[in-house]
């Protein structure tokens, strides 16, 4: 009887314990969910006071464009060289200097995202101009853009996959990159990215 | 007795004023001819209207309680339904003028999507929040589920507007920061109100909300009528480098 007893108040106890357990996760959640939307709220107003006060200087974004050396950024992920490097070096040295051009390169592929996406509001100023032209060429620079932010990004994960792993030799192409190249392959083929953007457009203001 | 009776009154207005400043919202719409572009959310308003004057119906008849009940949960769900649609259509502006990020965009969207219907599936399931009525319980984490996957569609369109440098158009960005608080709002009272389902906190909640949607509709207005921003002046300079660095990537990802 006694034993009948406890092990029923063991079987309430270890229930109390149970729901006690599922009130508290449940709370934890809730009050997960609260800090999440109070910090999507704090986004959110952030987004709308940037978006009256921003004023982005197009020409400097342009310049900062052109000043980034693309015949730097070929060396410094040039297989050429790095064959050599891997030959001439000890394999310690080389990692060590592979680590370092893979950085210096993703930092190059960074700094020309965010010159792309600058050069994208361009493109999107220019494609509301009342010239028939201007408007085409901003069309082909925003498209274009696009296209470079997307694979900068696709060099980023590239590059430091590298600095992480610098021993490793093969280099397989992202999943998002490979989807992106089929993609910008077909529209190639119908003609939307065919190399008809002669002009950068220059813009004054945001 | 004095104070219940001014709560009453306070409650009543914030109740009525977003919804008088919904109908001026669809007058503005209509004139400006918006219903055009925003079809969607021109229908969300005028079925918020509606879904408004039936409550108040349904409110001020004692005997009808239940009908009450059933009548907020349908207008909850159908709002929901709208407000995706509202979504699908702020996403189709931001993304009109490139035939590139349309399909870049849709692929990535989709997979933001699949994500936080998962989480909220999870939630529902591990976080069920059993206090109160069970349709009503039921309701709010319906509610709770959507409000998170629509608050995070529309941050992650914030994210891709600011990556890509995308420009919104004026009324676009309205409509999306509105919805936006509004869905935040909704997800810590969702969360918050399968929890605590007593009375006080339940009033508390219900005033918060009815501000939030007050802001949100005034967001709405101050958008919608705000003159759209004319193109910058552009000038031409000869080169294109944007293509080389393409080019240069490309070769890069592809070696």
């Amino acid at each position: 009887m006694e034993q009948g007893v406890s092990t029923i108040s063991q079987a309430l106890i270890s229930q109390t314990m149970i729901s006690q357990s599922l009130i508290s996760q449940s709370l934890i959640a809730a009050w997960t969910l609260v800090a999440v939307a109070f910090f999507a709220l704090a986004i959110l107003v952030y987004a709308a006071i940037r978006s009256r006060s921003r004023r982005v200087d197009l020409e400097k974004a342009v310049e900062t464009f052109r000043s980034l050396d693309i015949e730097a950024f070929r060396n410094l992920v040039d297989s050429a060289e790095e064959a050599f490097l891997r030959d001439n070096l000890t394999p310690r040295k080389f990692r060590e200097i592979k680590r370092q051009r893979a950085w210096a390169a993703l930092i190059y592929a960074w700094e020309a995202g965010l010159a792309a996406t600058a050069l994208a509001k361009v493109g999107q100023s220019a494609q509301r101009s009342s010239d028939p032209e201007i408007a085409a060429t901003g069309l082909q620079v925003a498209e274009s853009a696009f296209r470079l932010r997307l694979q900068t990004i696709g060099a980023c994960f590239h590059l430091l996959t590298e600095v992480v792993l610098p021993g490793v030799r093969s280099r397989s192409l992202p999943p998002l990159v490979d989807q992106y190249e089929r993609t910008a392959e077909t529209l190639f083929r119908l003609g939307r990215f065919s190399s008809g953007m002669h002009r950068l457009v220059r813009s004054k203001g945001a | 007795m004095l104070s219940m009776n001014w709560l009453r009154l306070l409650a009543l207005l914030l109740w009525t004023s977003p919804h008088v400043f919904l109908g001026i919202l669809a007058v503005v719409s209509w004139k400006r001819r918006l219903y055009r572009e925003f079809p969607v959310f021109f229908a969300y308003i005028l079925c918020e209207i509606a879904g408004f004057v039936l409550l108040v119906a349904l409110y001020s008849n004692p005997g009808a309680g239940k009908q009450y009940a059933y009548a907020y949960s349908a207008m909850l769900l159908l709002s929901i339904v709208l407000r995706f649609g509202v979504i699908d259509e702020v996403s189709k502006d931001l993304f009109r003028e490139s035939q590139f990020l349309k399909l870049a965009a849709r692929r990535s969207l989709q997979g933001v999507t699949g994500l936080l219907l998962m989480i909220g599936v999870l939630l529902a399931v591990y976080a069920p929040g059993g206090s109160g009525a069970r349709l009503t319980a039921g309701i709010f984490v319906v509610d709770r589920g959507a409000a998170m996957v629509q608050c995070g569609l529309l941050l992650a369109l914030l994210l891709f507007s600011r990556f890509f440098g995308l420009s919104w158009r004026r009324p676009a960005f309205g409509i999306a920061l509105g919805l936006g608080i509004l869905t935040s709002v909704d997800l810590a009272f969702s969360a918050l109100r399968a929890e605590f389902s007593s009375g006080v906190w339940t009033e508390f909640l219900n005033f918060l909300v009815i501000g939030a949607y007050l802001i949100c509709v005034l967001i709405w207005i101050g958008y919608l009528l705000a003159p759209e921003v004319g193109p910058a002046s552009v000038t031409v300079i000869p080169r294109d480098e944007v293509e080389i660095w393409n080019r240069e990537f490309r070769q890069f990802l592809k070696h």
